[in-house]
């Protein structure tokens, strides 16, 4: 008789599996990041959010706290793999404190990563 | 020219006759209002493509302040809730919602009369959360000083301004030491401030169980987003429903007054619905603008047509229409001053 541990590995459903972008956490006292087009190769800049909340592009409160540490989503605009991400980390490290990167998923084509408000 | 403008936004469902009620019994308090309306929810989907249309974010941009009705945030189709993208746009960082016992819904306890400020903009809801690998997910909590700095020092002037006593900061910082201990730190940092009010701290789930003890023994509590959603809906349960339970939405220059309820969709159109939560959303709308003498007005009113249960609504007891129950309010506030 299966435990119920058992039960539950044998319940996982295997997925297709796509590296599309990372979400880069960078830490500075000087306001929203800017980033130009292609300064980072295939990883383009989608959005940047401060505590969940979506700083750039579109409208942002005046009176919105901002702190220190920023969620910049890079999203790939071609296919890559992981040693770009490494090169990306590399590049990115030459100007720019950060406290974490995340790789970002799709899972049988859906994002597994959620949007910023 | 009248004295405040304000962005009205019914929302769906039951929503468009319960703010047409409240609109009602407002302007029957000699406030001088004018009302901008503005549209919200599924509605909009159709014909503006999105939830939240840009000509609301701006009619509540310029006004600063809104009264709004109930809305509903359609489960799984990936469109972001209106609600939150309101509090988010907005930073309306407090969330206040007020419980008291009401005399109709006869409750067991001899006091309830607390009132709940909810961090609304960090926590585990900051919408950061990623698939990490295909069978794990996770979701950060995000709690910064400023974020909870602020939090705590408007609770504790509220509770000042306001003649409370005691203001408590709820956390689980015996667990999550960072997260949970920055917000709990930067709570005493600002009680400082307040050396007039009495101050203290206790743990989600003690809170909880002390909650439904003995509610009596709270004054206004503090709390993280999260511990703040659940403890506020316990709050309400222990006043007797959602019926009664108003809420405003609170940023430094920008405030939201709405109920906590949905839109009961299946009731719409029947003018069944208890007006009561948006009402008394109303209630704290006006004294936010300074209106304290039409707001003590109405309160009077409504607790006294509570109070005689003859023009009250089904969920008290009652058989009277939703405009029925806010003209029995007017009959009695003209009653007063005649």
């Amino acid at each position: 008789m299966p435990t119920f541990t058992q039960e539950a590995i044998a319940t996982k459903k295997k997925k297709t599996i796509e590296l599309v972008g990372v979400d880069l956490y960078i830490i500075t006292d000087k306001g929203v990041p800017q980033f130009t087009d292609g300064e980072f190769g295939p990883f383009k800049c989608e959005f940047i959010s401060n505590r969940g909340t979506k700083v750039w592009p579109g409208f942002v409160s005046p009176d919105l706290l901002m702190v220190n540490w920023y969620r910049c989503r890079f999203i790939a605009t071609t296919p890559i793999k992981d040693h770009e991400v490494a090169d990306f980390l590399v590049q990115v490290s030459k100007k720019w404190e950060w406290s974490a990167a995340q790789k970002l998923w799709n899972y049988d084509g859906e994002a597994g990563y959620s949007k910023a408000y | 020219m009248a004295t405040h403008v304000v962005t009205m936004i019914p929302g769906e469902g039951t929503g468009p006759e319960i703010c047409e009620a409240v609109r009602m019994v407002i302007d029957a308090s000699g406030v001088d209002i004018q009302w901008e309306y503005a549209d919200i929810g599924l509605d909009c989907l159709e014909k503006y493509g999105t939830l939240l249309p840009e000509q609301t974010i701006q009619s509540i941009a310029k006004n600063k302040v809104a009264l709004k009705g109930p809305t509903t945030t359609p489960i799984g189709t990936g469109h972001k809730s209106a609600n939150v993208t309101l509090r988010k746009v907005f930073d309306l960082y407090a969330n206040v919602r007020p419980v008291r016992l009401i005399p109709a819904l006869k409750r067991p306890w001899d006091k309830l009369d607390i009132i709940n400020f909810r961090e609304n903009t960090e926590d585990s809801y900051a919408a950061i959360e990623h698939m990490v690998s295909d069978e794990v997910a996770q979701c950060l909590k995000v709690i910064t000083w400023p974020g909870s700095y602020r939090i705590a020092d408007f609770a504790l002037k509220w509770a000042r301004d306001n003649g409370r006593k005691k203001v408590y900061c709820v956390h689980k910082a015996n667990i999550m030491k960072m997260t949970d201990g920055l917000f709990l730190e930067a709570f005493r940092e600002a009680a400082k401030k307040y050396p007039d009010i009495e101050t203290g701290d206790i743990i989600v789930d003690n809170c909880a169980m002390q909650l439904v003890r003995n509610p009596g023994q709270f004054d206004c509590l503090v709390l993280p987003n999260l511990y703040g959603d659940i403890l506020t809906d316990l709050c309400a349960g222990l006043m007797g429903g959602l019926g009664f339970a108003p809420g405003a939405n609170v940023g430094d220059n920008c405030a939201i007054f709405e109920a906590v309820h949905g839109s009961a969709p299946k009731y719409a159109g029947m003018k069944k619905i208890n007006p009561s939560a948006v009402l008394i959303s109303g209630i704290m709308m006006l004294r936010w603008l300074g209106e304290k003498a039409a707001a003590d007005r109405i309160e009077k009113a409504m607790y006294q047509v509570l109070d005689e249960g003859k023009t009250v609504t089904y969920d008290v007891g009652g058989t009277a229409k939703t405009d029925e129950y806010a003209q029995a309010i007017i009959d009695k506030m003209r009653a007063e001053t005649k």
